[in-house]
């Protein structure tokens, strides 16, 4: 809007090629703008007018991809959401391997997905007409399944730092599976080898989750379901 | 260390380039029929245009008893004025539906009124209630798709851009020459078939609502490749567009929030649309349907607003929502609710404070032309979704894209094994010739001065934007090809790249891209110049009217470097084949 | 003005606290609040009554009034309050029950800081 402020930003960005570099550094850029800048319009910034050789990701621009994820002052955010501030030190998401600067090697990650075998399991083949999910399940599953993936969440777990677990969003993708209707693979055996029994049930996923969901939740579902029993029609 | 002119070799059945839903469909589907399928993304594999997309479908369902597959058909082919592949357009409304199961059979699941009652709405130009949709929208499409592409084992190659279409002496694929950004190595591919599935060139506009790496790479390489495209000067530019942040500006802002009651109701009236003045300017050019009209009218009325002075300071216009509508509008989109609350505030949000909007690039209508199978006219190369032209003609039914993806995505695929069954194993044919293009394409590696490849996308950008955008006349456009022409000739070959290092060069990747970007711009400019009326989302200033004799569609081939413009009559269509080849232009 | 709950802006996700940081790392340190006091009370008890270790007592005359610091007091029932209440959470939570996590932190936190207060007050003889 005409009424935003302008602001003046000191990004600080790590800087790192692993084919060339042995240890990580600190470049400093200063940029301007308007206030509602996010921290990804900076990076984009710095990039075409600055530092043409820095290496950074993104695609969507909007929330969607979930592939700009960065940490910001130590926090993990995406990039293109996050709006910027004065002093930012902006630093690729941990604990994942850089692949150059701000951009993080996401092949484990995605093996990990592929082994979890996220696509239901079904006894009868789909019926060739609706199937039948109740309107508020189909709601709730939609909205498990905006998950971008984006692993902000991982990132910041704190079990994920001190103990054997895969991390929250993908406690919340077999949650997803749990809960639909048609997948018959053990999800919450899944769950249990996945180290969801680590989670500190401290909610920290749920505050940093970019698209309002609550991973925490998925695995307390999943807890419940040890104690009491599955809740879904078997 | 990989030196430039190393290249690994690889080899597949079938190669697919692109990770939205139409590559992902077909390398399932080509999978499914035993071919060996690799799958190349340019970025991460969640990079991609289905991604961003409102995932609304469009498709006869049978819960609406007034729909049926004719008027859905009708619908498609008036929204496209004519010019459709009716073949194309007519097997888009036949598969839609038992493709959307297929999305359900992957785990999607669509938004419900009853436990066996799709939630449907209305998108833009439709006339029926028809559309499905998901509150997980794209994203949910894209997730289900990709455990189906994981339950089967199929190979997806991050941050592998396909750069070229090899043939052998005999004109067939021999494969693709690949580029691994993450280490900035060289692939080729032998394979007999490949698929085009890399999404549309909405990153040729200035404002532009999809996402950075739709360049247009596909259909520039299928070009390159000896294949032909088609409808190439249609573009399809949403209204209803973000202005602000800078980052999310000529993002989509959805049909609903301007919908109002005729989301659900083909009778009732949108949300007006203010100028600054406070004026119902829509009403100058849609008296009838009003603010309800279709995509190109509204974008282009919205656009005349803001190039004539009348837009707001930041460049848009005022759109005054329904309030009354804010419940449902939550519950089907909250994504898109959460954005308005972002980037607009908490009033506009609740759709009760007026909303700036902007018209925005949003989807390539035209494309490689395919036929039914999505063959071109080069043996072993496919194409599909946005890449491909012909199912939408002049405009596009909003809810549309998703089925045309899932539908000829799948077709592609199940050709693509048919044909790679048919055809030898290429071998290393073709390696020598990609072996040649490194070099070419490297050469930006080794320039010590030139021009940064960000500069000229930043001129092609505002030229295409200026003048081959919403609003066209033909000394801007013949000035715009010159300008291209001499950007091709004059500029390119002193890009330079600032890094040499090899891993994630973002400067040498937008190198690669602005070629392709190019091509597209001088086919689109010259296709414009030929095209001399104004039909759906083509508007020519100085041809206003839409002429019955353009009832007919422009192909662009390349012959030795020259762009060729053909004019043809509309495939498959009840109109007897004019069989007017006449060769109408020859550019550059 | 419709009663709908709008999705959450998190457009300012790196300021802030981060909640579930605090209360992990509360419930730790008040766990070993608890246990370091029963360990120091153990000890204090044992030296007072126990004539073996009179020596310790004239070594240590700060330890037995280690017990009866009001500040101790007050953090040791800050801590055995937030423990239990923060665990309980915990428990229910799992077994079902819908906690907001950041208004049952802050609720955990006064309802503690009341029982730490009480103690202080105690000693001022209020």
């Amino acid at each position: 809007m005409s009424t935003v402020a302008s602001i003046t930003v000191t990004a600080e960005i790590q800087r790192f090629d692993p084919s060339q570099d042995a240890e990580p550094r600190f470049e400093s850029f200063e940029v301007s703008g308007l206030a509602n800048m996010s921290v990804l319009d900076v990076v984009r910034s710095i990039y075409e007018n600055q530092a043409g050789d820095l290496a950074y990701q993104f695609a969507c621009r909007v929330g969607r991809c979930g592939t700009c994820a960065v940490r910001v002052n130590g926090r993990p955010v995406l990039a293109c959401q996050e709006r910027c501030k004065a002093q930012m030190r902006i630093e690729p998401l941990k604990p994942f391997p850089a692949l150059r600067d701000l951009v993080v090697d996401r092949t484990e990650i995605e093996s990990r997905l592929a082994s979890f075998e996220l696509a239901p399991l079904r006894n009868n083949a789909h019926p060739g007409q609706p199937e039948l999910i109740a309107p508020d399940l189909a709601a709730k599953l939609c909205h498990m399944d905006s998950c971008l993936l984006c692993m902000v969440c991982v990132s910041a777990c704190p079990a994920v730092e001190e103990r054997p677990f895969d991390g929250p969003a993908f406690m919340l993708k077999l949650r997803h599976m749990a809960e639909h209707p048609a997948d018959r693979r053990d999800r919450l055996d899944q769950a249990l080898q996945g180290g969801m029994l680590e989670c500190f049930n401290c909610d920290v996923c749920t505050q940093v989750c970019p698209a309002d969901l609550s991973p925490a939740q998925a695995i307390r579902d999943f807890r419940r379901e040890l104690f009491f029993g599955r809740g879904k029609e078997a | 260390m990989a030196t430039a002119s190393d290249i690994f070799l690889e080899h597949a059945d079938v190669v697919v380039a692109g990770s939205g839903a139409a590559g992902m469909r077909a390398a399932i589907a080509a999978h499914d029929a035993g071919a060996n399928v690799v799958l190349l993304a340019k970025g991460p594999r969640r990079a991609n245009h289905t991604r961003m997309s409102g995932g609304r479908y469009n498709v006869v369902s049978g819960l609406n008893p007034a729909d049926g597959n004719d008027a859905f058909f009708r619908d498609t082919i008036d929204s496209g004025v004519g010019i459709n592949n009716h073949e194309l357009t007519r097997i888009l409304v036949d598969e839609a539906l038992a493709r959307a199961y297929d999305l359900e059979e992957y785990g999607l699941a669509w938004d419900r009124t009853e436990a066996d009652k799709y939630y449907m709405s209305m998108t833009g130009g439709g006339t029926y209630v028809r559309t499905l949709g998901s509150i997980d929208e794209g994203i949910g499409i894209t997730e289900v798709m990709l455990h189906q592409m994981h339950k089967r084992g199929i190979r997806i190659c991050d941050f592998h851009m396909l750069t070229d279409v090899i043939r052998d002496g005999g004109g067939c694929v021999a494969g693709g020459l690949v580029i691994d950004l993450s280490k900035g190595v060289w692939r080729f591919f032998s394979a007999p078939t490949v698929i085009i599935a890399t999404g549309g060139t909405s990153q040729l506009y200035e404002t532009s609502s999809g996402p950075t790496i739709n360049t247009g790479d596909g259909i520039a390489i299928a070009l390159r490749a000896g294949a032909e495209l088609v409808d190439v000067e249609f573009m399809q530019f949403i209204p209803i567009s973000f202005v602000y942040p800078q980052g999310a500006r000529g993002y989509t802002l959805t049909e609903p929030a301007h919908y109002g009651p005729r989301h659900f109701d083909p009778n009732a009236e949108a949300a007006q649309l203010l100028n600054v003045k406070g004026e119902r300017f829509v009403l100058k050019h849609d008296p009838l349907r009003k603010e309800g009209s279709t995509r190109d009218v509204l974008a282009r009325a919205i656009m005349l607003e803001i190039l004539e002075g009348r837009g707001t300071p930041e460049g848009g216009v005022y759109m005054v929502p329904d309030p009354a509508v804010f419940d449902a509008f939550l519950r089907e989109r909250p994504i898109y609710v959460k954005r308005l609350l972002e980037n607009y505030g908490e009033p506009q949000a609740r759709l009760q404070a007026p909303i700036q909007v902007m018209p925005s690039a949003l989807y390539t209508l035209g494309g490689v032309r395919i036929d039914r199978w999505c063959r071109t006219c080069v043996p072993g190369l496919l194409a599909a979704g946005e890449a491909a032209g012909g199912v939408h003609g002049a405009n596009r039914l909003g809810g549309s894209s998703m089925p045309d993806i899932q539908v000829f995505g799948r077709r592609a695929g199940m050709a693509a094994a048919d044909d790679a069954k048919a055809a030898r194993a290429p071998g290393d044919a073709g390696l020598e010739q990609a072996r040649a293009r490194v070099a070419e394409l490297t050469a930006p590696m080794q320039r010590a001065d030139g021009v940064r490849p960000t500069e000229v996308k930043r001129r092609v950008q505002k030229l295409m934007w200026d003048h081959v955008g919403l609003v066209r006349t033909a000394n801007r456009l013949e000035e715009s090809l010159r300008a291209f022409t001499d950007l091709r000739e004059n500029v390119m070959p002193r890009l330079k790249v600032t890094n040499k290092s090899r891993v994630l060069n973002r400067e040498w990747m937008e190198s690669l891209e602005l070629a392709n970007l190019l091509d597209l711009a001088q086919a689109m400019a010259a296709t414009s110049i030929e095209r001399k009326e104004t039909r759906g989302a083509f508007y020519r200033t100085d041809f206003p009217e839409t002429d019955p004799d353009w009832t007919a569609n422009l192909w662009v081939r390349r012959e030795s470097g020259r762009v060729l413009v053909e004019k043809h009559a509309v495939a498959g269509s009840a109109t007897p084949a004019t069989a007017e080849a006449a060769r109408v232009a020859a550019a550059s | 003005m419709s009663a709908a709950t709008l999705p959450r802006n998190t457009t300012r996700q790196s300021e802030g606290l981060l909640h579930g940081d605090i209360a992990r790392w509360l419930h730790r340190v008040s766990g070993t609040v608890i246990v370091v006091f029963v360990l120091v009370h153990v000890i204090a008890q044992a030296v007072l009554h126990v004539p073996a270790l009179a020596s310790v007592k004239a070594g240590a005359p700060w330890l037995p009034a280690v017990q009866s610091q009001h500040w101790i007091h007050a953090a040791l029932y800050f801590s055995i309050v937030f423990h239990t209440l923060y665990g309980l959470k915990l428990l229910l939570s799992e077994l079902g029950m819908r906690v907001d996590y950041r208004i049952s932190l802050w609720a955990i936190v006064a309802i503690s800081a009341l029982f730490g207060l009480r103690e202080v007050l105690r000693y001022a003889g209020v």
